[in-house]
C-alpha cells in the first residue's frame, strides 16, 4: 500500500514536471512562435487597393472622364459544398440565367472541383441579393474593372487593363504606374466575426494612393469624327486598316489618334487579330513614300539651293549607284519646276533637291547626304524617339557615314523610302515645316483632375528647337498649298481657307522586296483661314493585305473630309481673298 | 479596538482627581484592506470591461457605417458610368432627338 502510493506521488510528479517542461518550452522557449500563431488567428492583414486612376478626354475646353472604374462581382461556387439543387433553384431566383457565364449541368458535373465560375460582371444589388441567399458553398468575390463611356473609341490608344489589374498597350500601358497609385496596408484585430477592433497596439493603417486622373489632350469630337471618317474611307476603298491623326502645329498637343479596326476593351481577351492592339500612328515605323518630299524639298528650300520656281530636267528617271530611279508620274518630260515636281510628286524632283544640297547637279555627293540627314535626323527627329508620352517606335534612319549609306539609299529617303518612320515623327515633323519652323514635342497629356475635381492643365509644351527658317516655313506652305489646288477647282477645299497637303503611296516590302501589288495610302496636310498660321494636322493612312491603296484615291478624300471637319469644329472664320 | 486608562492618581499632585485617556490608532484591518482592494480591482476590470465593450461597439458600428459606405460609392460609380455612357457623343448621336432633327443647311458669310 505504502508503495502503490509512493509510485502514484512519483508518477504525479512526473507529470507535473512534463507540464511543467512543457509550459517553459510554451511559454519561454517557443513564446514567438506562439504569439506569431495567436497574430495568425486574430490579426488581420490585407491590402487596401489604390483606387486607379480615371482617364479623361477633352470636349473643347472641359475634360470629360471617358474610362472608370467599376466594382463588379462574380459569383464562385464550390461543388463540393453547394447543394445542387438548392443552389441552382435560388440563384436562379435572383440571377436569370443570361447572367451566368457556366451552365448549371457543367458547374456540378464535377463535385470534386472546387473553384467554379458562375456568373460575371454582377452589379452591387445583383451581388447583395446572392449574399442573402446564405448559400452554403456560393461565394462572391469582389473585383475592379474599367468601364469605357465611348465604347469601342479610341479603344488602341486607350488599351485596357488585364485581369492582375496591370494597364496594357496604348495609355493603360504606357502611363500604368501614374494610373495604378501606391496601395495602402490595414492591419488590425479582428474579433469572431471578423469585424476590424480598434483595440490592440499593432493594428496599422497606411491609406492608399489612388492613381492620377489623367487627361489626355485628345479631344473626343475629334477623336469621334476621326473615326468616322476613316471608316467611311474604309468602306470606300474596301481597305481593312485604316489610321489618322490630327494634331495643333502651334504646340504639338495630340487632338485625335485612330486605329480602325478598334475592339472592345472589355473583351480584349476574345480578340482573335492582335493587331488591333497595336497603335499604329506611333508603334508602326513604315516607309511614307511622297510625304517626304516636304521634308527634302524643305531642306534644300532652307540652305538656300531651290526655289519654288527653280527648274530642272526631268527625263522621267535619275540613274543612281546603276540603279534606274523612275517617276511614277510617267509624264511631264523637259524642263519643269520644283513647284511642278512637288505638284505631281516627281521622285526626280526630289533627288535633284539632294543634289542641289550637295551643290553638285549631276550627282549625289557626301555632303548632300550629310545635310540630308542632318535636317532628317537632327532637326526633324526622323530615327529618335519623339518623346510622346505612350509606346513609341523610333523608327530607322541610316546615316550617311553607314557601311549601306549608298547614294540610292539616300535618293530614296527623299521621296520616303529607305527610312521607316512612325506618323508621329512625321506629322511633328510637318508641323513644324509649316508653323513657321518650330518643332514641338507632340504630347497626349493635356493635366490631370485633382482629388477635389479641379482640373489642373499642364503649361504648353515650349517648342525644342527650330527646324527650318520662318521664311522656309512660308515658302513650304505655298507649294503644299499649291499641291491642293486641283482639290479647290473642285470645290472640295471651301473659298477662305488655307489648306495644304501631300500626298504618298509607298510600296510594302513583301519577301524583302518593293511590292507593287500592295501599296499604303497616305495623307498629310494642314489647313487654317487664309492669312494664319496653320490651325491644324491631320495626317491619314489607309492600307489592307494584298490590296493596292494610293494616297491621292485612297487617303486624300478621308483628309478632305476630316479637314471639312476641323473648319467647322474649331469655328475658323473665311479669311482673305485666294 | 481598546481604550486604555490609566490612573494618574498619586503621581503628579496638580492632577489629582483628572482621568487621562489616551487614544491609541484606529486603522483598517487586514481583512477589510483586502476586501477594498478586491473591490477597487473589480471595479477598474468593470470599467475596462464596460470600456472594451463600448469601443467594440463602436467598431462593429463603424464596420456597419464602412460597408453602407463601400455599398454607396459602388452605386455611385454605376450611376457615374450610366451618366457618361448617355452624355457619350455614340449616345448622343444615336439618340431619337439626333435622329429627328433636320440636316444641316449650307449658310454664307455676310462678308463673302
Amino acid at each position: 500500500m505504502k508503495d502503490r502510493a509512493k509510485s502514484l506521488k512519483i508518477i504525479l510528479m512526473a507529470l507535473v514536471a512534463l507540464i511543467l517542461v512543457r509550459l517553459f518550452f510554451i511559454q519561454i522557449v517557443e513564446h514567438d512562435a506562439w504569439v506569431a500563431r495567436a497574430e495568425e488567428e486574430h490579426i488581420v492583414q490585407s491590402t487596401i487597393k489604390a483606387e486607379r486612376g480615371e482617364i479623361y478626354m477633352m470636349d473643347g475646353e472641359d475634360p470629360v472622364v471617358e474610362v472608370m472604374n467599376r466594382k463588379v462581382w462574380s459569383i464562385i461556387i464550390d461543388p463540393m459544398l453547394a447543394d445542387t439543387d438548392k443552389t441552382r433553384n435560388e440563384v436562379s431566383r435572383v440571377l436569370p440565367n443570361e447572367r451566368m457565364v457556366a451552365k448549371w449541368d457543367e458547374i456540378f458535373a464535377d463535385k470534386t472541383r472546387r473553384y467554379y465560375v458562375a456568373a460575371r460582371n454582377l452589379t452591387k444589388p445583383e451581388a447583395d441579393q446572392v449574399r442573402e441567399l446564405s448559400l452554403d458553398g456560393v461565394y462572391l468575390q469582389r473585383n475592379n474593372v474599367r468601364a469605357y463611356a465611348e465604347g469601342e473609341m479610341a479603344s488602341s490608344l486607350l488599351g485596357f487593363v488585364n485581369a492582375d489589374g496591370e494597364g496594357q498597350y496604348g495609355v493603360e500601358g504606357a502611363l500604368n504606374e501614374d494610373l495604378s497609385g501606391e496601395d495602402g496596408i490595414l492591419k488590425t484585430v479582428t474579433d469572431v466575426n471578423n469585424v476590424a477592433l480598434s483595440i490592440g497596439d499593432e493594428n496599422v493603417r497606411i491609406p492608399a494612393k489612388n492613381g492620377k486622373n489623367v487627361v489626355l489632350s485628345i479631344d473626343r469630337n475629334i477623336q469621334h469624327a476621326m473615326e468616322k471618317v476613316l471608316k467611311n474611307g474604309m468602306e470606300r476603298s474596301h481597305a481593312g486598316h485604316a489610321a489618322g491623326l490630327v494634331m495643333n502645329p502651334q504646340n504639338g498637343e495630340v487632338w485625335a489618334l485612330a486605329n480602325l479596326p478598334t475592339y472592345d476593351a472589355t473583351k480584349y481577351a476574345e480578340v482573335e487579330d492582335a493587331s488591333v492592339f497595336i497603335n499604329f500612328p506611333l508603334e508602326y515605323a513604315y516607309e511614307p513614300g511622297s510625304m517626304c518630299k516636304t521634308f527634302s524639298f524643305a531642306s534644300a528650300i532652307d540652305q538656300g539651293k531651290m526655289t519654288p520656281q527653280t527648274t530642272f530636267t526631268n527625263n522621267g528617271f535619275i540613274m543612281v549607284d546603276n540603279w534606274k530611279i523612275e517617276n511614277a508620274y510617267k509624264g511631264l518630260i523637259g524642263t519643269v519646276s520644283m513647284q511642278q515636281g512637288l505638284d505631281y510628286s516627281l521622285n526626280t524632283s526630289s533627288m535633284t533637291a539632294l543634289m542641289m544640297l550637295g551643290g553638285d547637279m549631276t550627282s549625289i555627293n557626301q555632303r548632300g547626304k550629310d545635310l540630308l540627314y542632318e535636317y532628317y535626323h537632327d532637326r526633324f527627329g526622323f530615327g529618335d524617339y519623339t518623346g510622346i508620352e505612350l509606346y513609341e517606335s523610333k523608327g530607322n534612319i541610316t546615316a550617311p557615314d553607314a557601311a549601306d549609306a549608298y547614294n540610292s539609299r539616300y535618293a530614296n529617303m527623299t521621296f520616303g523610302q529607305g527610312i521607316d518612320l512612325t506618323m508621329i515623327q512625321v506629322a511633328s515633323a510637318f508641323s513644324s515645316v509649316v508653323n513657321g519652323g518650330m518643332y514641338y514635342r507632340p504630347t497626349v497629356v493635356a493635366g490631370e483632375v485633382k482629388s477635389n475635381g479641379e482640373f489642373d492643365y499642364y503649361d504648353s509644351p515650349e517648342a525644342l528647337r527650330q527646324t527650318v527658317s520662318a521664311q522656309t516655313s512660308d515658302t513650304m506652305r505655298q507649294m503644299l498649298y499649291g499641291t491642293r489646288l486641283g482639290r479647290r477647282n473642285l470645290g472640295i477645299d471651301k473659298a477662305g481657307y488655307y489648306i495644304g497637303g501631300k500626298t504618298g503611296t509607298s510600296q510594302a516590302i513583301i519577301d524583302g522586296a518593293y511590292s507593287f501589288a500592295e501599296t499604303t495610302g497616305n495623307y498629310i496636310g494642314f489647313g487654317s483661314s487664309v492669312g494664319e498660321l496653320p490651325e491644324y494636322v491631320i495626317m491619314v493612312k489607309i492600307w489592307g493585305e494584298g490590296l493596292k491603296m494610293e494616297g491621292e484615291k485612297d487617303a486624300m478624300p478621308i483628309f478632305d473630309e476630316m479637314s471639312a471637319y476641323m473648319i467647322d469644329y474649331l469655328k475658323l472664320k473665311p479669311g482673305g481673298n485666294n | 479596538m481598546r481604550n486604555e486608562y490609566v490612573s494618574r492618581r498619586g503621581t503628579n499632585s496638580w492632577s489629582r482627581n483628572q482621568n487621562v485617556v489616551r487614544h491609541g490608532y484606529r486603522g483598517l484591518g487586514d481583512m477589510s484592506v483586502r476586501v477594498i482592494l478586491g473591490l477597487m480591482v473589480l471595479i477598474v476590470g468593470l470599467i475596462y470591461a464596460t470600456q472594451s465593450v463600448k469601443a467594440t461597439q463602436y467598431d462593429y458600428e463603424i464596420s456597419d457605417i464602412d460597408s453602407e459606405i463601400s455599398s454607396l460609392e459602388s452605386r455611385k460609380e454605376d450611376l457615374a458610368v450610366e451618366r457618361a455612357r448617355l452624355t457619350s457623343i455614340a449616345a448622343t448621336e444615336s439618340s431619337t432627338v439626333a435622329a429627328n432633327m433636320p440636316d444641316a443647311q449650307t449658310s454664307g458669310y455676310a462678308n463673302k
